[in-house]
């Protein structure tokens, strides 16, 4: 038993292992390659801190001199007075839009998908369309909007055609994040639903939607995050770039269909112009905008990590 | 049939798991309503290729050929030059990858092979965040930042307006992107492959780039096309810094200001279809939209048959 | 799940908490900018006035639109400025209520308005001049005589992307046409030439055609336009950023109005203009006087329907063209009328 056998004799492969534990040669290419390796992952995260700490730095000034006052300004040509507080409403109420019209839709479709459809080639179609949307442009979302909401069904430049320009956008990603919070639903959660005689609609609103509603909400709150900070569409759909004025008593519904701006479409017209305050001014609304995106996203994020549910 | 099983004080009858006529009529409300609501992006699809095609074959019918492949894209001057943007969105999506994919692949190896569970934790979710900044401030930040500094340090005695600028901003805003998709597909691969790796006697970097990424090797491609598609359809970015806002000469300098498919499209962008210049400035607008669509659903295909490929292997 | 709604609700909460105050808050700036102490007369007054067209007489309107609207709180509507050419496309639409423009109206574009039942009055509301710029690091290039123009920017110029490449073309013009449109000022600079200027659908172009180019142009035979290949844009803006240029690239050349490049001269410097009489610069008084050679009227065009229909259309020309209101063509930097053109403006708008 212990004459040497082929098992037993020293192998290449046990002396290049025994020589590399203790030879103490130090690995200089491995050093160097996970240095570079770190500096990348640094670059990438560096960069966009500066571009954060230059905006900032530049916003600083308009915020000092004028406080919140800035935030409740209307546009105008006049850097002085010059103002986000249209731009802030117009965006909430473009995401009202999109809750409204995108998560009901959404939501619905991906349950469809993950729960009743099983594997028809109806489903298997469904499917792709939606991973297919969802990877289209903004753009062309934007000229959908404008062939079909502000030209052919007459919405004109309005917020109605703006909300539903960006329901259209923000809904495959939905049904894709939501898909995704429900597949990750074990299957045993259903069948001891369906062990004690429930049907499958109260299966999925009584057992599977509860379990899976972290998931659901964090993919619709970084989705709204996004449309917050869509442009393209809205320039295509008319966003004025320009100075306008609304009645502070028109009704809900007039205002819906009248001119509007956006956060970002506001960022993209001032951008334009050279005016050493209105350079000020844009990284002022940048601000405000990357405020609220990167708070809501922050908090959708720590909230996944915290309650990703371990089965 | 009623047959009553007795074990003990509450009697389960079979009667009562059949379903009530109540329950019966809100299960297939429920059904329908749901698979309508499925219908619906169905119909969204539909709508996008009808309402470009519509205007896009008007403009088709009625183009000379010639017109397509003049010296440059001038819409309101009759000069459809399809090579033009295309030119311009290759160099700047060009510009973008040249910069995404080397620093979104190494933080990706980074995060996924070297850095300890709780660097990863930490700094994964700030990747995160950071996609999530909107791309009109990136627009901004190169005309402030980027075209004076790095464009400016590169090519000096160059313009304002160039596709470099926009290119290197279009890099920096998929970076996140791709580093994220692809150390998910990194950190899916089983640690069994690397274990072993390990036992063979290689040392990390060896087993990171000759074990570990040749086995998520699907994923990163798809990160990468990811990125890819993001970079082409990117609008806000071109739309400030890439110059040539109203049309452009054929060029593949990346210095020079240029014009891509997104940035043809924002020009002719008035919220209406009342455009003056040459009467099929409108209409191009939509056989732009339609052939970007096709790019992207091209992209999307191909990115999708590498993911396939990946949920087949585990 | 509740924790997990939590902050997100509280974030909406929030947001739509601010967007109320927003909402009551952007009466009150608008409100307390009205002169001083005066009462806003006719508090009634209430519609909607959509303006759209030039992005030079935009600063204009748009300054009087909200001096407009902070003594009429109930009044709305949008300033747009996509381009002359783009503004009566939706004028003659019927989209928009006023068309500004930095032209007067073209023959093709009152012949579709008047197929679409379209009626409006011309009115004059003040002068700008059309500026040619260069970055203001350019000390080679101080005056350009209309041939020169022609010579660097004309249909005939296409590719030439340095200064000199026009050398030859301006001698040829100045051959045939002598000192008839000014002494050309080859040999250019050896330089790489960048031109940014706006595009078709502005009217700043068209009148630079018209003031600058076009008499050439017919003297050869050629279309009378400018050269495609140029850096075309919309925004004004925009057009004094590329001529800006950088320190080491300064040789750019462009147009612009002057209110807008008067307002730049950090960045740009205004180049003297020669249309045979000698290098003129550009000023107010020269403006004014009409012997800069690229002098033009700007425009508002209002729908004589809306201005029946809508009281408070109405209402905005009348401030528009009272005391008041004409002052803001100064305030915007561009050259007044003189007083007989206002007394003829006002004429004009009385007997509509």
């Amino acid at each position: 038993m212990t004459a040497q056998t082929a098992a037993n004799r020293p192998s290449a492969a046990r002396s290049a292992v025994e020589a590399g534990l203790h030879s103490g040669r130090r690995d200089w290419t491995g050093m160097a390659a996970a240095l570079v390796l770190l500096l990348t992952l640094i670059a990438s995260l560096a960069i966009l801190f500066v571009l954060l700490a230059d905006v900032f730095s530049r916003a600083l000034p308009v915020f000092t001199s004028r406080g919140l006052d800035f935030l409740g300004a209307p546009s105008s040509l006049n850097p002085e007075i010059a103002g986000v507080g249209q731009a802030i409403v117009g965006s909430i109420v473009l995401t009202i839009f999109v809750i409204v019209i995108a998560l009901p839709i959404g939501i619905t479709a991906a349950v469809y998908l993950e729960e009743y459809a099983g594997d028809s080639r109806f489903a298997r179609f469904v499917n792709t369309n939606i991973r297919n949307l969802a990877g289209v442009p903004a753009i062309v979302y934007g000229l959908l909007g404008l062939a079909v909401f502000v030209t052919t069904l007459g919405a004109g430049r309005s917020l109605i055609a703006g909300g539903m320009t960006l329901a259209i956008l923000v809904l495959p990603i939905v049904v894709i994040t939501t898909a995704e919070a429900l597949r990750a639903v074990p299957l045993t959660i259903r069948e001891a639903a369906y062990g004690v005689g429930a049907t499958r609609s109260e299966v999925v609103t009584g057992h599977v939607l509860p379990y899976a509603m972290p998931g659901i909400l964090t993919g619709v709150v970084l989705t709204l995050a996004r449309a917050f900070g869509e442009t393209a569409p809205l320039i295509m759909v008319g966003a004025i770039t320009g100075v306008f004025r609304s009645d502070p008593q028109a009704s809900i519904a007039d205002r819906l269909q009248g001119p509007f701006t956006a956060l970002p479409t506001m960022v993209f017209s001032w951008a334009k112009q050279p005016q050493e305050e209105f350079r000020a001014l844009t990284a002022a609304a940048i601000v405000v905008l990357l405020v609220v995106i990167l708070a809501v996203n922050a908090g959708a994020i720590l909230l996944r990590n915290r309650y990703d549910r371990r089965w | 049939m009623t047959a009553v099983v007795r074990h003990g004080p509450t009697a389960l009858r079979v009667d009562d798991l059949r379903i009530g006529r109540r329950r019966r009529v809100r299960e297939a409300v429920i059904r329908t309503a749901i698979t309508v609501s499925a219908t619906a992006s169905i119909l969204i699809s539909t709508l996008i290729v009808l309402s470009l095609i519509g205007n896009a074959l008007n403009f088709v019918q009625q183009v000379d050929p010639a017109q397509l492949v003049d010296e440059g894209w001038f819409p309101r001057r009759d000069m459809f030059s399809i090579p033009t943007i295309l030119a311009g969105t290759l160099v700047i999506s060009g510009v973008g990858m040249l910069i995404a994919t080397p620093l979104g692949i190494g933080a990706a190896i980074y995060l996924s092979e070297y850095a300890s569970d709780r660097v990863r934790k930490t700094l994964k979710p700030i990747l995160e965040v950071l996609a999530a900044v909107p791309s009109v401030v990136l627009g901004y930040f190169a005309i402030t930042v980027i075209s004076p500094t790095v464009v400016g340090t590169i090519h000096p005695g160059g313009q304002v307006f160039s596709m470099a600028a926009a290119g290197i901003a279009v890099g920096i805003l998929i970076t996140p992107l791709i580093a994220s998709v692809a150390e998910d597909a990194l950190h899916a691969v089983p640690s069994a492959l690397r274990e072993a790796s390990y036992g063979l006697g290689a040392r990390r970097l060896a087993t990171s780039v000759r074990v570990v990424v040749p086995a998520a090797i699907s994923g990163i491609v798809a990160a990468l096309i990811l990125g890819i598609s993001r970079a082409i359809g990117e609008t806000m970015i071109v739309a400030i810094a890439a110059g040539a806002a109203g049309g452009s000469l054929f060029t593949i300098n990346p210095f020079d200001p240029g014009i891509t498919m997104t940035a043809a499209m924002t020009a002719l962008a008035t919220g209406s279809d009342q455009v003056r210049g040459a009467s099929l400035a409108f209409p191009s607008l939509f056989f732009v939209g339609l052939l970007l669509f096709a790019i992207t659903l091209v992209l999307n295909f191909i990115s999708d048959a590498f993911v396939r490929r990946v949920r087949q292997r585990y | 799940m509740k924790s997990a709604l939590r902050p997100g609700a509280l974030l909406f909460a929030g947001l739509l908490v601010l967007s109320a105050c927003q909402s009551s808050a952007s009466s009150s700036p608008s409100q307390s900018q009205a002169a001083g102490s005066e009462q806003p007369s006719a508090d009634n007054l209430s519609g909607d006035i959509q303006i759209s067209g030039s992005s030079t007489v935009q600063p204009i309107t748009s300054r009087v639109f909200e001096a407009f609207t902070a003594l009429h709180p109930n009044v709305t509507g949008f300033v747009d400025g996509p381009g002359t050419g783009d503004g009566f496309a939706l004028f003659c639409n019927g989209e928009t209520d006023i068309s500004d423009a930095s032209r007067a109206i073209k023959d093709e574009e009152a012949t579709t308005c008047a197929d679409a039942g379209i009626e409006y009055v011309g009115l004059k509301v003040g002068i700008d001049g059309l500026s040619v710029i260069t970055s203001v690091d350019n000390t080679a290039i101080e005056c350009l005589s209309l041939l020169d123009l022609y010579a660097l920017l004309g249909p005939e110029s296409q590719s030439f992307s340095n200064w000199s490449d026009a050398n030859d073309l301006a001698a040829e013009l100045a051959t045939q046409l002598g000192g008839d449109y000014g002494e050309s000022h080859a040999p250019y600079p050896d330089e790489t030439l960048t031109i940014s200027g706006p595009g078709e659908e502005s009217g700043t172009f068209d009148s630079f055609i018209e003031l600058a180019l076009s008499k050439i142009a017919a003297a050869r035979n050629q279309d009378a336009t400018t050269r495609p290949d140029y850096q075309a844009f919309a925004d004004d803006n925009v057009i004094i950023e590329g001529v800006a240029g950088t320190a080491d690239a300064p040789y750019t050349l462009g147009w612009v109005g002057f209110g807008v490049a008067s307002e730049n001269l950090d960045k740009v410097h205004l180049v003297a203009v020669d249309k045979g009489d000698g290098c003129t610069p550009a000023t107010e008084d020269t403006i004014a006087s009409a012997s800069y050679p690229l002098s033009r009227y700007l425009y508002i065009y209002p729908n004589l329907a809306s201005v029946t229909d809508k009281p408070a259309v109405q209402a905005f020309v009348d401030y528009y063209l009272s005391d008041e209101g004409i002052a803001n063509v100064a305030a915007a930097d561009y050259v007044p009328l003189a007083a007989s053109d206002l007394a003829a403006t006002r004429s004009a708008w009385e007997g509509r």
